[in-house]
């Protein structure tokens, strides 16, 4: 019986939430809704010089993310010699392949990234919590039924965390930031080891 | 105001036209261009890239050297606004993301030593091969304008068609390469010499 409670603590250690166990602060706040200015000029042309390593394996190319409309990106990775390589459509909640070369289409890499390049682009999302930490605010939002934790410094988002049970499992970070422009940004899965970085151009 | 319009109208149609060479004129530019190519050991040029794609304000400029020496080596090394450079050598492809350096074995992919051809044989313009592609030619001012057209089903898949303009001596200025989509990547080249000597530890990367 006793094995039985101490093991029930540690469980339920192991599954407290990502406020609690980073120690944020609930705040109270009349806001509903959270908005992500990056990639949300429609006159800018956001280029990137990407780098990826995947299990040891390193590839580069350049991503290229427009928005041709209010809830309408599209997003566009080539090789440096200008080769396509996939180029996706994200129009309101729909998804579109428009074009991916036969080595890459796979569905479970088509999956991973259509769901990072959604959280990069969705600009505006429900507002579930707010947390202040140290010296960030914190807003705790869900896309695609995953709590996603927006961190914010100097009015400037700049860190993402998608997190399950209690953990970071994917973290997006932007620095250099002008305007609606985050100079560096990187993609970190936690699970796989998969890094993307990406360097505006 | 309809006349203006005309005269625009007809100012910028000439401007932009090509016309179709006659079979005389083709079959001249082709001799010239391939007995220039069997002259050709090495080449380096400078060379800008922009590549446009139709949803974007810009074309995304890039541009660098190249260098190829007889008979299979190529560089290509971009420098503006990164550093990456690949060399295509002995079936292999040998990148450098700014340091980060990647080998790509392609002495068993078809479709890799179908590209490497490709690339060695656009460089020096020399692409004339019937049973890969159809062929027109066209003038363009005292320049030549050659479409190459890839025959097989798959490759259509990546380009639809190459455009290569060469001067009056038979040599490449400038590469374009349209996709199915009409988005298009164009090759400038500036300060092209030919035959200069390149020592083979150019093509180590």
């Amino acid at each position: 019986m006793r094995y039985l409670l101490i093991s029930f603590c540690f469980l339920c250690v192991g599954c407290a939430s990502y406020p609690k166990k980073n120690k944020f602060e609930k705040k109270e706040t009349s806001d509903t809704f959270l908005r992500n200015t990056h990639f949300s000029d429609k006159t800018e042309d956001y280029i990137y010089k990407a780098s990826i390593d995947i299990y040891k394996r390193h590839f580069g190319g350049i991503l290229i993310i427009k928005k041709i409309n209010d809830a309408n990106h599209r997003v566009v990775f080539t090789t440096e010699m200008g080769n396509k390589i996939f180029d996706f459509s994200f129009i309101d909640n729909d998804f579109t392949v428009n074009h991916i070369l036969d080595d890459f289409n796979k569905k479970i890499l088509i999956s991973i990234l259509k769901k990072d390049f959604r959280t990069l682009i969705k600009e505006n999302m429900k507002l579930t919590n707010t947390y202040s930490h140290h010296e960030d605010l914190v807003f705790e939002t869900e896309i695609d039924k995953k709590k996603h934790y927006y961190y914010q410094t100097d009015n400037k988002i700049s860190k993402i965390a998608r997190v399950s049970n209690g953990k970071e499992k994917v973290v997006f970070t932007f620095s250099e930031i002008n305007d609606t422009i985050a100079n560096l940004i990187t993609i970190e899965h936690k699970g796989i080891k998969l890094k993307i970085s990406l360097k505006s151009i | 105001m309809p006349k203006f319009i005309f005269l625009l109208l007809f100012i910028t149609t000439t401007l932009a036209a090509q016309t179709k060479m006659s079979t005389i004129e083709a079959n001249a530019l082709k001799e010239k261009v391939k007995t220039y190519a069997s002259t050709i050991n090495t080449i380096s040029s400078d060379f800008t890239q922009y590549k446009h794609l139709d949803f974007l304000a810009n074309d995304i400029v890039t541009s660098g050297k190249m260098a190829f020496k007889t008979p299979n080596m190529v560089k290509w090394e971009y420098s503006k606004p990164f550093k990456y450079s690949v060399v295509f050598k002995n079936q292999s492809l040998y990148i450098n993301d700014n340091g980060n350096k990647n080998t790509i074995d392609i002495g068993s992919s078809e479709q890799f030593k179908q590209l490497n051809k490709l690339i060695i044989n656009s460089v020096k313009g020399d692409m004339f091969d019937t049973n890969e592609f159809s062929i027109n030619y066209y003038k363009k001012g005292k320049n030549s304008e050659v479409h190459f057209n890839p025959r097989d089903e798959k490759f259509k898949t990546f380009i639809k068609v190459f455009h290569i303009t060469f001067n009056t001596k038979g040599d490449v200025i400038e590469v374009k390469m349209i996709e199915p989509s009409d988005d298009y990547t164009t090759i400038i080249f500036n300060n092209r010499t030919i035959n200069t000597p390149l020592a083979d530890e150019i093509f180590a990367n």
